[in-house]
């Protein structure tokens, strides 16, 4: 499939950048990488100068400051942002993307290094982890439908506390929508990296370090473990060894817990 | 192999652990082999059951150093690097969402929302279940909670 961007546009420049972009999906990776560093080192400059101001993340900075500038190169190319990310940004961003999966098998490292606390709180671990799931799944449910969500809509937020991989065939399989659960794994990881020291703070989570962790790993997945391991070991390794149990529990419990909500 | 000389050769990879980290390149083939098995089993589990490569990597390689096939010099180091990098690794997920904005305008601001408390359900219930079987470990079974 090859985007003719630049029969679109009307300015000799961007006939020559649409040339540049409007490539073999695939072939230009160059533009989403350099974008992707970019509004990730802005974001990190911002964080910095404002003395740490929380929406200044920048994760989250990152985020909106690369959409808004694939909003405004879609206007200027006269498509919409989906097909302009899809054929501009999407081929460079797979390949950062690519790096998650040996980031996550690196959380390994900070699980053995605590294997103390592992072995030590075995039971309590997978308990919590087990009966957690359980009640937040009673939450987001009762929540869900307060918010006026469509049964579509409910089925889609059930499976978000698993790594996207596992949450959006689940999703799928539950009556849900997968792009809505993927996008809900998404914006957990994001408003986790931008908010845990404020939430610890207010929930006073600091308290027990090991409900910490595994509360961050819950609901932040990789993302959240790297939160935790900046607030210390043990956290770090909680919340690493959520990620594993967390996505096994959610393949196991959401679809029966489905069942019995009558969304299946 | 007599005691003594195993206890001896314990101490000395004991001290090389400490010592030295493995080159980068051996260290990035220790994630790469893991990964490509992983990639292998990943498929074998059913589909109402999915279990992605990088959780079975996660799981392969915490195996692996409980058993001592690898060492933590030979991981330690670029498991730290890409652990340093995760929050720049997410970016192109979170610009992901600009192929969604159709979908956020189909299901409104109450989805935004659903998502932003579910996220903070997830960690406070997660973490408060966590202290409940604490206190549990603490005063039923009178065992130490004790964490350094």
């Amino acid at each position: 499939m090859i985007l003719e961007l630049t029969q679109t546009s009307t300015y000799p420049w961007a006939k020559w950048l649409g040339d540049a972009l409007s490539v073999v999906p695939g072939k230009n990776l160059y533009f989403g990488i350099f974008l992707s560093i970019i509004v990730f080192l802005i974001g990190q400059w911002l964080f910095k100068i404002s003395n740490g101001f929380f929406l200044f993340q920048p994760l989250f900075v990152g985020m909106v400051l690369g959409i808004f500038v694939l909003w405004l190169m879609a206007k200027g190319f006269h498509t919409d942002i989906a097909t302009f990310y899809t054929s501009a940004y999407k081929p460079g961003g797979d390949l950062i993307f690519w790096f998650l999966n040996p980031a996550t098998i690196a959380f390994a490292v900070p699980l053995y290094e605590r294997n103390d606390i592992v072995k030590r709180f075995f039971v309590e671990i997978f308990l919590s982890l087990i009966v957690g799931t359980v009640i937040s799944l009673y939450a987001i449910y009762y929540l869900s439908r307060l918010f006026g969500l469509s049964a579509q809509g409910i089925a889609s937020m059930l499976p978000q506390a698993a790594t996207t991989a596992v949450a959006m065939p689940i999703s799928t399989a539950i009556g849900g929508n997968a792009a809505v659960t993927a996008m809900a794994c998404i914006l957990n990881a994001v408003i986790i990296y931008a908010l845990a020291n404020w939430l610890i703070k207010i929930f006073h989570l600091n308290a027990d370090p090991i409900g910490a962790g595994l509360g961050l790993g819950t609901a932040g997945h990789t993302v959240g473990s790297a939160k935790a391991l900046q607030l210390g070991s043990v956290q770090g390794s909680m919340a690493s060894i959520s990620v594993v149990v967390i996505s096994i529990v959610v393949d196991l419990v959401v679809p029966p817990f489905a069942h019995l909500m009558g969304l299946m | 192999m007599s005691q003594n000389a195993k206890n001896q050769t314990d101490k000395n990879s004991a001290v090389k652990e400490e010592e030295k980290d493995s080159p980068v390149l051996i260290q990035m083939a220790i994630f790469a082999s893991i990964l490509f098995v992983s990639s292998l089993i990943s498929p074998l589990f059913p589909a109402s059951f999915p279990v992605p490569t990088p959780v079975i990597g996660l799981v392969l390689l915490y195996l692996l150093l409980l058993t001592g096939v690898v060492k933590l010099h030979m991981v330690k180091k670029f498991a730290e690097f890409m652990i340093g990098l995760i929050a720049f690794l997410f970016v192109p997920s979170g610009i992901q969402l600009a192929a969604s904005l159709d979908i956020m305008k189909q299901q409104g601001w109450q989805l935004i929302i659903v998502i932003i408390l579910s996220t903070i359900i997830l960690l406070v219930v997660t973490a408060y279940t966590t202290n409940g079987f604490m206190w549990l470990r603490k005063h039923v079974l009178h065992r130490s909670t004790d964490v350094e």
